[in-house]
């Protein structure tokens, strides 16, 4: 069906009549379904239409006729033509119940049966040349009929551009509803493959990288843990972009930075425990350096595969933890060259009005506590 | 003290997994079933009425949550615990809202997951420091509580769930405060029932916006 007639039935609507909540053959509730609309709806017009001089009860019939019933064989050629007619009828006497002069409604009712036959309504019998031919004579009909009958101007016939504008639309209108509805759809099946696209980029560029690095270096425990901890990392980041923003301006970014610098360096598994956020100043990068030569520290002398990192923020404090279980030590015998806790955390906390504490023993393993009150006092 | 056999049915996906975490639990935890779709794992469960069931948050065809909301109201002694490998916030709150008595992060270790799917089946909350944090952010002062006894934490729960999201054990938390284990899992619990049931808006959007990854 590649020819213009072909196309323009492929793109009406297809109506069938409905089998599941039918009140008489089913022609209301399926009309409804296929322009997704209240059947009763659909029943009221048939309804209304009938006091026309009975023009619903025809169009009744004639779509009766006309529709076949869901999984059933077209109905046959003579069938499908008595339904199209009695339609034509029913069209007629509806218009001429709403007021139109037969000059109005004959030429209509004859340029509509055209365009119906152009339209493929009634495919299969004509062969595609002879039915364009044949609506084309009845289009053009209806047009001289409704030139020869209004040649003298009357006051109906400014009802007539009207009348015809509406024909149209009713012609013309389930085509463009549905091309819209196959645009729809056309470009969601484009966003859908673009996301398959990008999935398998990302998949590709990332973790078989990372499986292959792995494989080949299987015997290295602490580097395949180090791959696919980052690994994990960047996934995570991709796939929970709103739990970890990782705006390097803001003290999450920042922690999150050195988080995955230490787990890097160290190769062990941080559990980085975060409520609020705060804007990362000269203070807050202060605080996150601490943090991160304490678990420096952490990785270097406990003897942990994992240390757990809190930090609660708001704009009156921020507190961090940094607790591991390893060995512990006692903070007050450390020599003097070993610079890292009283030089890296204590002094460099207390340059910016905060202050850090160290809880160790040997039994419980080790926690810093780093406090910065807000920038008001 | 001899700590009783838990039946548990393991629910996930994944078969490398399930195998994973069978080899690791300790003697005091018997894997009785194991099924890794939501259409399995109804039925099993009911079936076998386990103490435990250990449940992956995404299931091919539902999630967690949809094992819970079909078993539960048949079930009630079978006890829910959460096992996933997502950070965000809605999984983790839309299952627990959903019944879960606690959720903890596939990472665990063999021996913290038993130690949780004993103190599951005792009917307790299992709080890994994720949750806490979450828990911590959903409820933020700030906003006016309609419901105060519901949508606020006490000064204590928090207190404990701080000490959970440093990385503090039950006992550890219990030594630090000077109350008894047994005070710390009621305050636990108190906030699990608290997740459940608060409408704080926090919470709600959470449970709302859970979508399938």
């Amino acid at each position: 069906m590649s020819s213009l007639a072909g196309r323009f039935a492929g793109a009406l609507p297809r109506f069938e009549r409905a089998e599941r909540g039918r009140v008489v053959a089913g022609v209301c509730s399926g009309i409804a379904e296929t322009l997704s609309v209240d059947p009763v709806l659909v029943r009221l017009t048939f309804a209304l239409l009938a006091f026309a001089s009975g023009a619903g009860i025809l169009a009744y019939l004639g779509a009766w006729a006309l529709l076949s019933a869901p999984e059933a064989p077209q109905p046959s050629r003579t069938r499908r033509i008595t339904g199209a007619v009695l339609l034509v009828v029913s069209a007629v006497l509806a218009l001429r119940g709403l007021g139109l002069s037969d000059r109005v409604v004959w030429p209509l009712a004859l340029a509509a049966a055209g365009l119906t036959v152009l339209s493929g309504a009634i495919p299969g019998g004509l062969d595609d040349r002879r039915a364009r031919i044949g609506g084309i004579v009845l289009v053009v009909l209806g047009a001289a009929f409704f030139l020869e009958r209004n040649a003298h101007g009357s006051a109906t016939t400014l009802l007539a551009p009207g009348a015809a504008l509406v024909a149209l639309l009713l012609v013309v209108g389930p085509w463009a509803w549905r091309l819209s509805r196959e645009r729809d759809a056309e470009r969601a099946e484009r966003i859908r493959t673009q996301e398959r696209a990008e999935l398998a980029a990302r998949v590709h560029d990332s973790v078989l990288q990372t499986l292959a690095l792995i494989q080949r270096g299987p015997d290295d425990p602490r580097r395949v843990s180090t791959l696919a901890r980052r690994q994990e990392r960047e996934l995570r980041a991709w796939l929970y972009p709103e739990r970890e923003p990782a705006a390097p301006g803001t003290l999450a970014g920042a922690l999150q930075g050195a988080v995955a610098e230490i787990e890097e360096l160290h190769g062990i598994r941080v559990e980085l425990v975060r409520t609020g956020d705060v804007e990362a100043d000269e203070r807050v990068r202060a605080l996150v350096l601490a943090a991160r030569e304490a678990l420096a520290n952490a990785a270097k002398h406990a003897g942990v595969a994992e240390v757990s990192v809190f930090v609660e923020a708001s704009p009156e404090r921020v507190a961090l933890y940094v607790r591991d279980r390893g060995g512990g030590f006692d903070p007050d015998s450390v020599p003097a060259d070993r610079r890292g806790i009283a030089h890296s955390i204590r002094e460099r906390m207390e340059r910016v009005g905060g202050s850090a504490r160290i809880v160790s023993s040997p039994d419980e393993g080790t926690e810093v506590e780093l406090d910065l009150p807000g920038r008001a006092e | 003290m001899s700590v009783p056999l838990r039946r548990v049915v393991l629910v996930d996906d994944h078969d490398l997994f399930r195998a994973g975490v069978r080899s690791q639990l300790g003697p005091t935890v018997e894997v009785v079933g194991e099924a890794g779709t939501v259409a399995d794992a109804v039925p099993l469960i009911k079936e076998l009425d386990p103490d435990v069931v250990l449940l992956d948050v995404h299931l091919p065809d539902g999630g967690g949550q949809a094992v819970i909301v079909q078993v539960a109201p048949e079930r009630p002694g079978v006890r829910f615990l959460a096992l996933s490998v997502s950070d965000a916030a809605e999984d983790v709150i839309g299952v627990i809202r959903a019944g879960a008595r606690g959720y903890v992060t596939k990472t665990i270790s063999g021996e913290e997951l038993t130690e949780a799917i004993q103190r599951t089946a005792d009917g307790d909350a299992v709080f890994s420091p994720r949750l806490a944090g979450f828990v911590l952010d959903a409820f933020r002062s700030g906003e006016a509580a309609a419901d105060p006894e519901l949508d606020q934490l006490t000064a204590r729960e928090r207190e404990v769930l701080q000490l959970i999201a440093r990385g503090y054990r039950y006992k550890e938390i219990a030594a630090r405060l000077h109350l008894s284990a047994r005070t710390v899992e009621s305050h636990v619990s108190a906030v699990l029932r608290k997740l459940q049931l608060s409408s704080r808006h926090e919470l709600t959007r959470w449970a709302a916006e859970r979508r399938l990854i």
